[in-house]
């Protein structure tokens, strides 16, 4: 019984495996590094992971689950969103491909340009409301908008595409 | 004491709760204690809130956003009406502070878990309140509450010395503020000031305040009741805010003593006798670094960090709410408790967002909620593993409350608890809310309104990647938790970004231990 995963650190792609040798106890591999520890299920859903050698000199009691297509872990008192290489991020409202996508899920309060509007890289092109906030949204780039999925009072689910801007050729 | 009282001979037969969450489920526990049934009253998308699995009855409002929900006079009234409701708890939020709401409670029949309209509409605009509080001998923000135009405005600004707050005369809460700080931008201010004024209150006249910085925000909790009585319950520091948001409250404050504890509670106590309230509530005040304090205004309501008063004080503000709302006295209530504050407690606001992405609010399924236990640890949560957070509110998802004999265990209790809290599925500020726990400023109580605005850090949060030992515990977590490395989540697997069946197809064959330890 092996479980492969994959998960970016610092921009990197880093293969992370476990495997189980017997009983609780598991072979992990972070990148080049090995770990043993011993791992127990515990009631509430959290794992008990005591380590077996040096590395750690404590055991942990860890807590994981998927959030989107990210896995969320929380170990040693700190929160991770461990991200897998291929996922396609959609959080981020403006980003750089002048793509902008729902930052969370909510309701297009207003939709403040139309096709073929020349728009600046910081004008707010859409406004979007969700837990009881507004938020404003920009392309991030300078351009001419080429599609606008956005219409007023709609529901739109996080990473959902609402307003494409082609980025305008660089001056000089 | 209230509950042994009230509970051989319940005030009400059933109250209905018109909001929902965290606080809706604290009211349901109160309600209980005292032998009352419970209604809950919900939007569609909030069928299976906490709030609703809990209550005794549940009755739908229909509609998703608070306008068409929490906010729906009509339909509130009606549902008291439909379950045979003696009295509606408004929590707080939604329809609390609207004498409106209140007036038609009680011209339905019904009694109003809050104070009377006329006090509310007394205390209800920055304008009203102030004027208020200077004929009660409280002391205001240097400032001028009479609008005679612009020009006025403008006057007063220069005579105050900038920088100043221009507000809303009608405003509450955060709503309709500016802060200016150049002459050249009073103008422009004033003019945007009454624009949003007028949009949001029908009533575009403005006040002029100094600015108090640096400040602490300091507030009493009141409780009043129908007999002209009414009782400061002490003062709790809020001062750890953001944008005019509580992130942490305690009580006592480290900088109030006793001398000052009372001059503010006289204070508020002549405000509150002053305009006839009859409920709980909470007066706020800034507290300056020369420890002058100044009226802010009258919350009137119960609050969201009302759970610290009462770890500390001993009462249960429910039960004193309730009581004094059947028109009971409080000296009955009251008699014989010793109310001064015992021993320290602090309370964190955990919340669906992200302080590392700029605050931002998040909606979604929680796969994974474990809250913390252990001596001195109160939860007030409106969650559980399973429940999808929606959009269309707020983003508090459940407050960690601690007590302990002084504020250095109470922080270390604190830091410990949100160690072992965990809410996953999306984002929040669990992390953060340590963060700032565990920060020597916090520790040393040098806190100020401005702090998280002046130290983004604690907001951005550390910059080194992830362990190698996060990395293996993502790993071990799946490899042996059920379904995906999440407790089987209650909402089904149809909104699952991963398909949790990849997991079992890799652990086909495979049995946890093999039947041994």
């Amino acid at each position: 019984m092996k479980l492969h995963r994959e998960y970016l650190r610092d921009g990197k792609a880093v293969p992370v495996s476990a495997e189980h040798v017997e009983g609780d106890r598991w072979r992990v591999r972070v990148g080049p590094a090995t770990h043993e520890f011993r791992a127990q299920l515990l009631g509430d859903g959290g794992v008990r992971l005591a380590p077996v050698g040096e590395e750690f000199d404590r055991s942990f009691v860890a807590y994981g689950a998927p959030a989107g297509k990210d896995y969320m872990v929380r170990v040693n008192g700190r929160t991770h969103t461990l991200a897998a290489p291929v996922s396609q991020r959609g959080s981020g409202a403006a980003a750089a491909d002048g793509t902008i996508r729902a930052p969370m899920t909510g309701t297009v309060l207003d939709v403040l340009c139309a096709p073929g509007d020349t728009v600046a890289a910081d004008q707010t092109l859409v406004v979007l409301s969700a837990m009881k906030m507004e938020h404003k949204l920009a392309a991030g780039v300078a351009g001419v908008v080429q599609a606008v999925a956005a219409k007023k009072g709609v529901i739109v689910d996080q990473g959902a595409a609402l307003v494409v801007v082609e980025r305008a050729p660089a001056v000089g | 004491m209230v509950p042994g009282q009230m509970a051989k001979n319940p005030p009400f037969r059933r109250v209905l709760i018109a909001n929902r969450g965290e606080i809706a489920l604290r009211v349901v526990r109160g309600l209980r204690e005292l032998g009352i049934e419970s209604v809950a009253v919900h939007s569609d998308v909030d069928a299976r809130c906490a709030h609703v699995l809990h209550a005794d009855h549940a009755v739908p409002l229909g509609g998703n956003t608070a306008t068409e929900s929490y906010l729906d006079v009509q339909k509130v009234l009606a549902a008291a009406k439909a379950s045979d409701a003696e009295a509606i708890h408004p929590g707080y939020g939604f329809l609390s502070e609207n004498a409106g709401f209140a007036r038609a409670v009680r011209d339905a029949g019904l009694v109003f878990v809050g104070p009377n309209p006329e006090a509310m509409d007394r205390l209800g605009g920055k304008k009203t309140a102030r004027e208020e509080a200077i004929a009660a001998g409280v002391p205001v923000i240097p400032g001028i509450e009479h609008d005679d135009g612009d020009a006025s405005l403008v006057a007063a600004a220069q005579q105050l010395g900038l920088p100043v707050m221009v507000k809303a005369s009608a405003g509450g809460g955060g709503r309709g503020m500016r802060l200016v700080e150049r002459e050249q931008d009073l103008a422009d201010a004033i003019a945007a000031g009454r624009r949003e004024a007028k949009a949001a209150f029908g009533d575009d006249r403005m006040i002029v305040e100094r600015l108090v910085l640096p400040a602490r925000h300091v507030e009493i909790q009141l409780i009043g009741d129908r007999h002209g009585h009414v009782v400061s319950l002490h003062e709790r520091e809020c001062s750890v805010q953001r944008r005019n948001q509580k992130v942490l409250e305690e009580s006592p404050s480290a900088v109030v003593d006793e001398a000052l504890r009372q001059r503010m509670g006289d204070c508020a106590v002549a405000l509150a006798k002053r305009v006839g309230y009859d409920n709980a509530g909470t007066a706020e005040f800034l507290l300056d670094d020369q420890g002058r304090f100044y009226f802010l205004e009258v919350n009137a309501r119960l609050q969201v960090e009302h759970p610290v008063t009462e770890l500390v004080t001993g009462v249960d503000l429910v039960h004193l709410q309730i009581h004094v709302a059947a028109g009971g006295k409080l000296a009955d209530a009251l008699a014989g408790v010793d109310l001064r504050p015992r021993g320290h407690a602090i309370e964190a606001r955990i919340c669906a967002e992200s302080p590392e992405a700029g605050y931002m609010p998040a909606a979604g399924q929680l796969r994974l909620v474990k809250e913390p236990e252990g001596p001195g640890i109160r939860v007030d949560s409106g969650v559980y593993t399973g429940w999808e957070v929606p959009q269309y509110y707020d983003s508090l998802l459940a407050k960690l409350i601690v007590w302990a004999p002084d504020r250095a265990t109470a922080c270390a209790r604190l830091s410990q608890a949100l160690r072992e809290t965990a809410y996953l599925g999306i984002p929040t500020n669990v992390d953060f809310l340590r963060r700032i726990v565990d920060d020597t400023a916090f520790r040393c109580s040098r806190l100020r309104t401005d702090m998280l605005k002046l130290r983004p850090e604690l907001a951005e949060g550390p910059k080194e990647p992830p362990e190698d030992l996060a990395l293996a515990a993502a790993v071990l977590c799946q490899a042996v938790a059920p379904r995906g490395g999440a407790a089987a989540p209650a909402g089904g697997g149809a909104a699952l970004g991963q398909d949790p069946s990849l997991v079992w197809q890799e652990l086909a064959g495979f049995r946890l231990f093999e039947g041994k330890r």
